[in-house]
């Protein structure tokens, strides 16, 4: 089978860092290239040069046997080469039509736009390869995965045969992953091939047909799924042998730190997203809650911290009433909270990460002084966290923005577990994170779990739920369906609680 | 105090020396002028309205020019942004050894007086103003100025605008259509109030000449009192306090607000409702977008001033004290009335006459 | 992270050193403002050339208007020490104290947008409240009678920042407790300031029934100056030099500041860490005001005296531009209002040596700015690699909450 794309040698410096260092890869007609690698292995910039964002220093890229130089994303189009980022380009308050034609504005008679062609072309490509969606929605009232498909619908109409897609995964919640492999699917039959780039393995090994691996800029070789296995794959990727499953006791589950009684929360828009729920998390135990993202996980984490107000409902910590009390009430009560959206809640990216090591605690003992911060006392508390929790980072006055996503959740973690706390709230504690990063914030929570603490664990990643809960509790449009022994809970019966329906062989209802 | 004397001179002293380390250009001496003859030399001093203005400024220096292409003066004038200029700039005509510095407005009064005391060599003009009311109620006596005899190097150049005023009060309500005529001023203060006076008075005088009933709009001499719309600046404050005088009647408007009036004058060209009269310059000339709907202009003639007092160095009989222009040395004037009648034109002449000779009143 | 990772970043931190808490790189810092006021000069000059000007004669009398004339400081110095008269010497020093004066309430202006750009807030309200601390400052210096100097100016200094401060705080609240945008409140209330003060010198706080001015100030409420006529520089220059530093300190060495800037940087993460954020909007609102009003109470005592109508020049919106050029930072600031200050003064011997409008220093300011709001230019311009861009400024928050 020919080979529809050949990159030979490429290599690309920035000042101090070689991004890639000759790099070779080969995508066969037809077929699914994983490219892995963790955060930072050089993916994203070699992407960038296919797609002509940047220039290679060296090396050569071979379309159907043909070199090519590309010098722009109006160059990659031309060569077939299609890219769907990872972060969407598409404006929110225009239609899908609107969103695909946009920069090809076909005209009538040279002056009106021809919306109803683009709209028939749609059509045409959306019953072609099952992307079904309406042209004429809005983006902003679309879910992330059709907007993901209104992506591949403007590379498709732009004649792309040669689809990168970036990160496909990271935002879409397990169902939208399902659906986007169909899609995948259907693209291959239709003689399409594919750059498939993540750091997920189980995706890897479910879609790829070649997997190539990436780190520190460097190819370090390639395999094909069926001799692969996760665990391979992940040393490859990092460079050492990964733990995959959280090695943990049994828990010692003493009395109930947090309990939430009846709770109804609404949301910004002022919906009722929580809707009665009831729990409660033992000390040394880590309750998690499993679900879909978007069933009132999001507010009901925000009504226990205090970010947001409960409707009604009891919150207690330690007998302690703290419904509706200020964030700062709850944090003084001993919680923790490692929020879901680090960049938004979790840390102040343009602050250095010694003001994000004290970002709660700034006005305590030993950080303040009346009003005086205490330079000093900020100072050795961020050194001793950095080497504490093996933040990697050149120091501890550089902004927090400048580190990567494992790194910046450390400094979440590193600050959130540096001060006497009876309960932690962790939500998507390692979304978006590499293997390694996940593999330590494991370890540090199952830590804190021994120590005594109460956990809470939200995520949308039931793995994640399956390896570090006791309990698992499962929301489902703002309901709790049921609390399960972790021990005993299977994925299967897990996944249909998720989707709201009580599996009848499943352990009865508690 | 003295340490605070000591550390600024010193710090200063420091960053000087910097600089000329530093090599500056020494484009300072200014080009030596090498002439023989003795060449005079005029600055003015604009106020916060710039050179543009189409008014105050620009008619003072219009005199300046006129001294420059006449009598042979050297001219140059320094634009003010905001109320610390005025010193600053004043300031430099002296260090660069100007023989007459004439400062245009009012707000310049304190300024001009603590230039004029501390360069009693150098000559002065203020422009609509006079000593020695330079104090005030609440001023401290010798912080600022003295009184006007201590000022003997200033000419405070006033004008009796009353007199032309009521020319155009008269002019006015000869053209009235619907017999109400009105005025309205930026701030009721003595230099926007007496246009108003005498524009009162000549309605008035009209009336009484031709048994008629024309009303004044605006302004009430007796009350001191009218319509004012606070500013000199706002367009859109001109042009609805003009709508609603033309909506109670009026079909002859005289704004006196500087660059405000100008939106009156706006008003009555789009509504094709009303006539303007101009005041300080002509605005057939200085407004000439509107001149279809000038009726006449009020002159304040600051050139003819700005040139005599300039004539006056270069004659060598300069004399502090008050100028006062009137339609008699033509101070003040009136600009041609459009449309108006030989009879018209002939009255204007006669009362003209009355007023040079003070048969007629212009003001209480 | 990754073996190159870390060394990209090990060499970019010999490049860009830390200088502690609060401190970003110097080199980061200077590099594009200053080839900014450069271009700028540049442009300026090709402008002069193109409208008929000689720009080497203008900015050499810029220069001399701002900076003085070396030799005649010389000459001033050596008549000072050899006959102990200093007239030369006063006169000689005379533009440069003058620059200083122009700067200072720059100065204050500029630490005001600074302060509120660090908490995310667009104070451009500053216009409004620079009259309201000028008129507060000025009534109590003239309504006061036989006060001590150390009683009566600290009251007029106070009197002006807290009028300042009020006039910034209905802002500040009005959008903490309903969630209206400052940017349009500031506006208006600029708007009801100019009128006041209309008002106020036509009414209550005029001197004579003639001239819409303010009586002047008494003796005692002034602040004192270093040298004799005409030579105005004053204590208010060192004053300002003292809110910056204070603004320094209470920025970035109190736990107060730090609650501002986390506000400014990212409310979310400051709501997160419990920080009160309608408290920190209201503060900070109150304090951009009352640096605002130390600008006016500043130029009323320490230059002007009195108040009259077009007593500001805008500097309540220069400020937002000296905030901008000195990335808000208390030294950039002060920096920046240096550079506004010389630019200006010098203005004033440029138009009378060289004849060029005054205007010319507004294009150059202008071409500045856009230089700093927009430094892809600058870099694009002088080819400089990937700068790293630290701290993005956070200059204003979206409408509403």
């Amino acid at each position: 089978m020919a080979n529809v794309l050949e990159l030979q040698g490429i290599t690309k410096r920035f000042p101090g860092v070689l991004a890639n260092d000759k790099i070779d890869i080969t995508l066969r007609e037809g077929k699914i290239l994983a490219l892995l690698g963790e955060n930072g292995a050089g993916k994203s910039t070699l992407m960038n040069i296919l797609y002509g964002l940047y220039k290679p220093d060296e090396g050569k890229i071979f379309v159907r046997g043909k070199e090519v130089h590309i010098d722009g994303p109006n160059d990659a189009i031309a060569q077939g080469i299609g890219m769907v980022h990872q972060h969407f380009m598409l404006v929110p308050v225009m239609t899908v039509t609107e969103n695909v034609m946009l920069g090809i504005e076909p005209t009538k008679n040279g002056v009106f736009l021809d919306q109803e062609k683009v709209a028939k072309r749609i059509a045409e490509i959306s019953n072609q390869y099952g992307l079904e969606v309406d042209p004429a929605s809005y983006i902003k009232d679309l879910p992330v995965g059709i907007q993901q498909r209104v992506e591949i619908i403007k590379v498709l109409y732009r004649n792309a045969d040669i689809l990168i897609l970036d990160e496909p995964t990271a935002v879409l919640t397990p169902q939208e992953v399902e659906g986007l492999f169909k899609i995948i699917a259907t693209l291959i039959k239709a003689g399409k091939s594919i750059i498939f780039i993540t750091h997920k393995l189980k995706e890897v090994l479910a879609i790829a047909d070649d997997i190539s691996v990436l780190r520190l800029g460097r190819m370090v070789g390639s395999i094909e799924p069926n001799k692969a296995t996760p665990e391979k794959l992940a040393s490859m990727m990092v460079g050492r042998d990964v733990s995959l499953v959280v090695q943990k006791s049994a828990p010692k589950p003493k009395e109930a730190v947090l309990k939430v009684e009846n709770l109804f929360v609404r949301d910004e828009r002022e919906n009722l997203t929580v809707q009665g729920v009831s729990f409660e998390v033992r000390k040394g135990e880590v309750l998690g809650i499993a679900g879909v993202q978007g069933n009132g996980q999001t507010e009901l984490v925000y009504a226990l911290t205090g970010l947001s107000s409960a409707e009604s409902g009891t919150i207690e910590l330690n007998g302690k009433n703290l419904q509706n009390a200020t964030p700062r009430q709850i944090l003084e009560s001993g919680v923790s909270h490692i929020p879901e959206d680090r960049q938004r809640h979790g840390l102040i990216l343009s602050f250095p990460i010694h003001d994000n090591m004290m970002l709660c605690t700034y006005y305590q003992e030993p950080f303040a002084k009346g009003i005086s911060l205490q330079e000093k006392a900020i100072l050795s508390n961020a050194e001793a966290l950095v080497k504490q929790y093996d933040v990697r980072t050149p120091n501890i006055y550089v902004n927090a923005g400048t580190l990567s996503g494992g790194n910046q959740q450390k400094v979440i973690v590193a600050r959130e577990f540096s001060r006497p706390i009876e309960l932690l709230i962790a939500s998507q504690p390692t979304r978006g994170l590499d293997v390694g990063s996940i593999e330590y914030i494991h370890k540090q929570i199952i830590n804190k779990r021994d120590e005594g603490t109460g956990v809470l664990v939200v995520s949308s990643e039931l793995d994640e739920i399956l390896a570090l809960s006791d309990r698992i509790a499962v929301i489902y449009k703002g309901q709790i369906m049921d609390i399960l022994d972790a021990k005993k809970a299977s994925k299967e019966d897990l996944g249909l609680l998720m989707a709201g329906i009580h599996p009848s062989t499943s352990p009865k209802k508690k | 105090m003295k340490k605070l004397y000591f550390v600024s001179a010193l710090l200063i002293i420091a960053s000087m020396v910097l600089t000329a380390c530093g090599g500056g250009t020494p484009a300072t001496e200014a080009p030596v002028a090498t002439e023989p003859a003795m060449v005079y030399k005029v600055g003015m001093v604009t106020d916060l309205g710039g050179i543009d203005d189409k008014s105050f400024n620009a008619t003072a220096y219009a005199g300046v020019q006129q001294a420059i292409d006449e009598l042979g003066v050297s001219g140059k004038y320094l634009e003010s942004t905001q109320q610390s200029d005025y010193a600053k700039n004043i300031q430099q005509f002296v260090d660069e050894d100007t023989n007459l510095i004439v400062t245009v407005g009012f707000l310049l009064g304190v300024d001009t007086a603590v230039a004029a005391k501390a360069n009693p060599e150098t000559k002065f003009a203020i422009v609509d103003y006079s000593y020695p009311d330079c104090f005030g109620e609440g001023f401290v006596e010798g912080q600022t100025c003295g009184s006007a005899s201590e000022l003997p190097n200033v000419l405070g150049l006033t004008f009796d605008i009353d007199q032309a005023g009521f020319l155009a009060g008269y002019a006015a309500a000869a053209s009235s259509k619907t017999g109400k005529v009105a005025t309205w001023g930026g701030i009721n203060i003595p230099p926007v109030t007496s246009f108003m006076v005498g524009f009162e008075y000549g309605v008035n005088y009209y009336n009484t000449q031709k048994g008629a009933n024309v009303e004044v709009l605006g302004w009430d001499t007796a009350a001191s009192d009218g319509s004012f719309i606070g500013n000199f600046e706002s367009l859109d404050d001109g042009r609805s306090i003009t709508e609603s005088l033309v909506q109670e009647g009026a079909d002859v408007v005289m704004p006196v607000a500087g660059p405000a009036g100008l939106g009156g004058a706006a008003y009555c060209k789009e509504t094709a409702s009303c006539w303007v009269v101009g005041v300080d310059t002509d605005w057939t000339v200085s407004a000439s977008e509107y001149s279809d709907v000038v009726l006449t202009s009020v002159l304040k003639n600051m050139n003819v001033a700005v040139f005599e007092t300039a004539k006056s160095i270069v004659d060598g009989t300069f004399a502090g004290g008050v100028y006062s222009g009137t339609l008699a040395n033509n101070g003040v004037g009136l600009a041609p009335v459009a449309g108006a009648s030989d009879e018209l034109k002939a009255e204007l002449e006669t009362i003209k006459a009355g007023i040079i000779d003070g048969s007629i009143a212009t003001n209480p | 992270m990754s073996k190159t990772a870390s060394s990209k970043e090990t060499k970019e931190k010999k490049e860009t050193a830390p200088t502690g808490i609060g401190g970003g790189s110097i080199r980061d810092a200077l590099l594009v403002p200053t080839l900014a006021v450069i271009t700028g000069l540049i442009i300026g000059g090709i402008v002069m050339l193109v409208s008929g000007s000689n720009p080497i004669q203008a900015y050499g009398a810029l220069f001399a208007g701002s900076f003085g004339s070396p030799s005649a400081i010389l000459s001033g110095l050596q008549a000072y020490f050899a006959t102990g008269d200093n007239t030369l010497l006063i006169k000689s020093i005379y533009p440069f104290t003058e620059s200083l004066v122009t700067a200072t309430p720059y100065i204050f202006a500029g630490l005001a947008a600074a302060i509120g750009f660090r908490a995310g807030l667009f104070n451009i309200g500053a216009e409004g409240q620079f009259f309201i601390g000028a008129l507060c400052s000025a009534f109590i210096g003239y309504s006061i009678k036989d006060l001590p100097m150390i009683i009566h100016l600290p009251l007029a200094l106070l009197g002006g920042a807290l009028g300042g401060a009020i006039w910034g705080m209905i802002p500040g609240y009005l959008k903490a407790r309903f969630g209206a945008h400052e940017v349009v409140n500031t506006i208006m209330m600029n708007w009801i300031a100019f009128r006041l003060s209309d008002w106020l010198l036509k009414g209550p706080m005029q001197a004579s029934n003639f001239r819409p001015v303010t009586p002047n100030v008494f003796a005692s409420a002034e602040l004192p100056r270093f040298f004799e006529a005409p030579l105005r520089f004053n204590l208010g220059f060192f004053l300002a030099l003292l809110a910056a530093y204070l603004v320094y300190w209470f920025l970035f060495k109190t736990t107060l500041g730090f609650e501002v800037r986390s506000v400014g940087a990212n409310p979310d993460a400051a709501k997160y860490a419990g920080m009160n954020i309608i408290k920190n909007f209201v503060l900070v609102m109150s304090l951009s005001g009352a640096l605002a009003g130390l600008a006016g109470t500043a130029q009323v005592l320490g230059v002007d005296h009195w108040v009259g109508q077009g007593f500001s020049a805008g500097y309540g919106f220069d400020a937002i531009a000296l905030a901008l050029l000195g990335k808000s930072h208390p030294v950039g600031v002060v920096l920046s209002a240096l550079l506004f200050g010389f630019l200006r003064s010098g203005a004033t011997n440029m138009q009378s040596v060289a004849g060029i409008p005054i205007d010319i220093i507004s294009i150059i300011q202008g071409l500045v700015i856009v230089f700093i709001a927009a430094p892809a230019i600058i870099r694009w311009f002088y080819r400089i690699k990937s700068l790293k861009i630290d701290e993005q400024t956070v200059l204003t928050r979206g409408w509403g909450k």
